[in-house]
């Protein structure tokens, strides 16, 4: 895999960082445009997935394929919904409730798994994420089982819209700080883990340690999403947070560029935002995603993200000439 | 003794690697470890540095025991390494290489990392200082934005030693330095193996490169596992164990 | 005892449908390289193209078997020449490739059959009754072709000299490629091999119970766990697994509710994943 490394030029940054503010001052404003609650309802479900899929990702920089993801934001749903119904305590709480018992299980679970090498990881953790499912299935009287939880309370009542700034705000500050682990030491250390271990032990890396913290931050967030989820939806089922689930959330990588910080994001848009748009074609919707799934693939090598840094180093690279042709 | 092995043995299922060894490194010393290949030198820096487990025996550096210790364990007491067959960090730059194996010295806890502190601007700012100066010393300033995995030969073996170098070890255990290296690149080596030395960093070489090994202060042959030979180079040269090891009895008679 | 027996023949059925459809999983894996996600999806639509053979076009059940299983290996071919040469050790994209895939053939299926649950008439009909005992033909026919199947793919592989050059570039890949074995050729072969026996699954899986759009999700689950309980590369392991998980699968819920059979099932396998990370009989995956 190839990495944007953290001293990418200024000018890089600076357009980054123009964009995001840009496009953040669009989205605040975009709420009054949109008159359709559906279309407030999927600009919402896209800033949770957007937090589910980055997190994964940042786990992925370690080198483990987290493919119990979904099963994490199940956990924080569950958690966090289970606690409001039966224990009463409010939204507030539960949710970040919900976030820390999915890290702590992300941290007993990576204990023994930290020491597998990455394919052994991976097929582990997808039997994990299949447990998850299975435990809640089992304790069908506190989680509904098969049929789903609903009931569940929720943060603001009806209206699409306080969610949709809510989001926007979590997004925000999650993104913050998932990119700030990432262009970190933490994050340098991450990838290095993750090319050789060894080396990496030979300058005096805990490869172990370092893991675990990924389980454990990634985990945290998609815990958080999901109960910020269970807490907007009112309802929940096994089926959002299944195996499919985390195999489309690496998809949402992939296609977005499994190298780039932003690529899960534009992966989320891509393959979720986009189909949900387009629900009046009901059936055929498939069709799409499979279509941008095989342009990707076989058009995009780095993904999409890969395709837009190359536009962005191109466009930099004409600006610095342009400058330097001007000078002379 | 910065360094005692004592009576060191490893076996792989059947097969001995390092039969009862007894070795003492002396701090400020370069110590060259030879004899043909099997002879069980790299199996002994696996040992020390935690990479292979001792079937019996103890080794201490520092007064510290540390049989048993695994391997970022021993970089952290002060122990750097090369590897033999030279893997290297091949998606980061050269550059990137070095400043992620800053990782011991200074170290930013969590926190600061996290919250972007002075503390860690400061630490990240000197890292990527000392990670310059010893690209320079090397020679390896010029490809400093190279990929790793896009380095010829030469280049990745002393990328290694960069890398052994940013653990600031007390003692460098370095494995086949001037392997498949051109003369001038030999000479690079060379230099910097010097001043590494007059820092004060113990050395542990093991090399069959021989313009190497007489720079060495003291020499240690092995064969089949087994220790049989020790003492200044000149001396070690006439033995006749050492000559039968590497060229046949023929010779030795 | 009817019931026992019942059940019991139920379990033989199922766990060799599963073995034939992890078999061919197995050999796309080892051989040509790909996680075929879309494999449960090649089963699927077997049973489908057959239903619509003998439903739409009104051929005789054993032909419109034999046709479609044509047809899917074919398909194979396709597969193997457009969709998995191309990323050949890239996990990352294969497996975008085989999601892609999975959408195609399942909208497909929903958009032409529809979603509600369709089943392909018996094969054979009738029961044989010997003493106390009954069966009926249709199971004894499923279950017989079925290990007639196996047998005769394990012994391709195991005494026959293109089964021979798939087991070497299974174990070691350059080396198979420096002896001068045709991997293009090989994987053609093992594409064909496996897709035509999913194709057969899923045709007597569609008389046998039925047919929905997403009856290779459920099927492929079991195929990835029969491969890594068994070992990656190993084909007795893949057996053993088999036989392991059909009697976890018949016995556990006799015991427990289904979900938390399912629990112990999981709990043991990531258990026995921790302590021999490459399965039963598998090798290192290099």
């Amino acid at each position: 895999m190839e990495w944007k490394s953290p001293f990418a030029g200024k000018s890089e940054k600076m357009i980054k960082s123009g964009v995001c503010a840009g496009l953040f001052i669009i989205l605040l404003m975009c709420p009054l445009f949109m008159k359709s609650p559906y279309l407030i309802h999927i600009f919402n479900l896209t800033f949770i997935y957007i937090i589910v899929a980055v997190s994964f990702r940042t786990i992925m920089t370690s080198g483990q394929l987290p493919l119990s993801h979904a099963g994490f934001m199940g956990i924080g749903a569950y958690t966090s919904a289970s606690v409001a119904i039966w224990l009463g305590w409010t939204p507030w709480i539960t949710i970040p409730f919900g976030a820390f018992v999915a890290m702590g299980i992300g941290v007993i679970m990576g204990y023994p798994f930290a020491r597998l090498r990455a394919v052994y990881y991976a097929m582990i953790s997808l039997f994990f994420g299949i447990l998850i499912i299975s435990s809640v299935k089992a304790f069908e009287t506190w989680t509904g089982g098969a049929a789903g939880l609903t009931g569940i309370p929720t943060l603001f009542g009806f209206s699409k819209i306080p969610y949709y700034y809510f989001f926007l705000v979590l997004t925000s500050v999650c993104l913050l700080v998932l990119h700030r682990f990432e262009f970190s030491r933490t994050g340098l250390t991450w990838k290095a883990i993750a090319q050789s271990y060894h080396v990496a032990a030979s300058v005096g890396i805990n490869e172990a340690r370092y893991r675990i913290l990924a389980s454990a931050i990634g985990c945290l967030f998609s815990g958080l999403a999901g109960a910020t989820y269970a807490h907007y939806n009112g309802v929940i089922g096994i089926t959002s947070f299944s195996l499919m689930s985390t195999i489309l959330l690496l998809i949402y990588v992939i296609v977005g560029g499994v190298g780039s910080f932003f690529g899960p994001m534009i992966g989320v848009v891509l393959l979720m935002t986009v189909p949900e748009l387009l629900r009046g074609l009901r059936e055929y919707v498939p069709y799409i995603s499979a279509a941008i799934l095989l342009m990707v693939v076989y058009l995009m090598p780095k993904g999409a993200a890969g395709l837009a840094n190359s536009f962005l180093s191109w466009f930099t690279e004409l600006r610095k000439n342009r400058r330097t042709r001007d000078a002379s | 003794m910065l360094l005692e092995l004592h009576k060191v043995t490893k076996h792989f299922r059947g097969l001995v690697a390092v039969d009862d060894l007894d070795m003492g490194v002396d701090g400020g010393e370069l110590v060259g470890l030879i004899g043909p290949n099997g002879a069980g030198k790299s199996t002994i820096f696996n040992l020390i540095t935690g990479v292979l487990q001792l079937t019996r025996g103890k080794i201490t550096f520092n007064g510290i025991d540390i049989t048993g210790k695994r391997p970022h364990e021993v970089a952290e007491l002060g122990i750097g390494r090369t590897f033999q067959l030279n893997p290297l960090f091949s998606d980061f730059t050269v550059l990137e290489n070095v400043v992620a194996s800053f990782h011991l010295r200074p170290k930013s806890s969590l926190l600061d990392t996290l919250f972007n502190t002075g503390t860690y601007r400061r630490n990240e700012a000197s890292i990527r200082e000392q990670s310059l100066e010893i690209l320079n010393l090397l020679g390896l300033d010029k490809v400093r934005n190279e990929l790793g995995k896009h380095l010829p030969h030469g280049h990745r073996l002393i990328l290694g030693i960069a890398r052994a170098l940013a653990v600031k070890p007390k003692l460098l255990l370095l494995d086949e330095p001037t392997r498949g290296m051109s003369l001038e690149e030999i000479d690079l080596a060379l230099g910097a193996i010097e001043r590494v030395c007059q820092e004060g960093v113990t050395i542990v070489l093991v090399e069959h490169n021989m313009e190497v090994i007489d720079f060495c202060d003291r020499v240690i042959v092995m064969n089949f596992g087994k220790k049989i030979a020790e003492g200044p180079v000149d001396q070690v040269r006439k033995n006749e164990e050492v000559i039968k090891a590497y060229l046949g009895s023929a010779h030795a008679a | 005892m009817e019931l026992a027996i019942g059940t019991f023949a139920n379990v033989l059925i199922l766990s060799s449908m599963y073995i034939l459809v992890a078999l061919g999983f197995a050999l796309l894996f080892s051989i040509v390289g790909i996680l075929h996600v879309a494999h449960g999806a090649v089963y699927t639509i077997s049973g489908y193209i057959c239903y619509q053979l003998s439903q739409a076009v009104g051929l005789n059940g054993w032909l419109s078997l034999a046709l479609t299983v044509l047809v899917v290996s074919s398909f194979g071919l396709f597969l193997e020449r457009f969709c998995f040469r191309p990323f050949f050790g890239d996990f990352d994209r294969s497996l975008v490739v085989g999601i892609g895939l999975i959408l195609f053939i399942q909208t497909t299926i929903v958009v032409t059959t529809g979603q509600e649950a369709r089943s392909i008439p018996s094969f054979v009909d009738g029961i044989l009754r010997a003493g106390p005992l009954s069966v009926s033909l249709e199971r004894l026919v499923t279950f017989a072709i079925g290990t007639a199947l196996l047998l005769v793919l394990v012994w391709f592989i195991n005494k026959t000299k293109p089964g021979l050059q798939m087991r070497a570039i299974a174990q070691d890949f350059r080396g198979a490629i420096m002896q001068g074995i045709n991997i293009n050729w090989i994987s053609a072969i093992a594409s064909m091999i496996a897709c035509g026996s999913a194709a057969v699954a899923g045709c007597l899986m569609g008389a046998y119970l039925n047919l929905n759009p997403f009856m290779g999700d459920y099927v492929l689950s079991k195929a990835m766990i029969l491969v890594i309980l068994g070992g990656i590369g190993s084909i007795t392991g893949l057996f053993y697994a088999g036989l392991i998980l059909g009697a976890l699968d018949a016995t556990l819920p006799v015991f427990f509710s289904g979900s938390v059979a399912e629990v112990i099932a999981m709990s043991v396998i990531i258990i026995v994943l921790l302590f021999r990370p490459t399965g039963f009989l598998g090798r290192e995956i290099t």
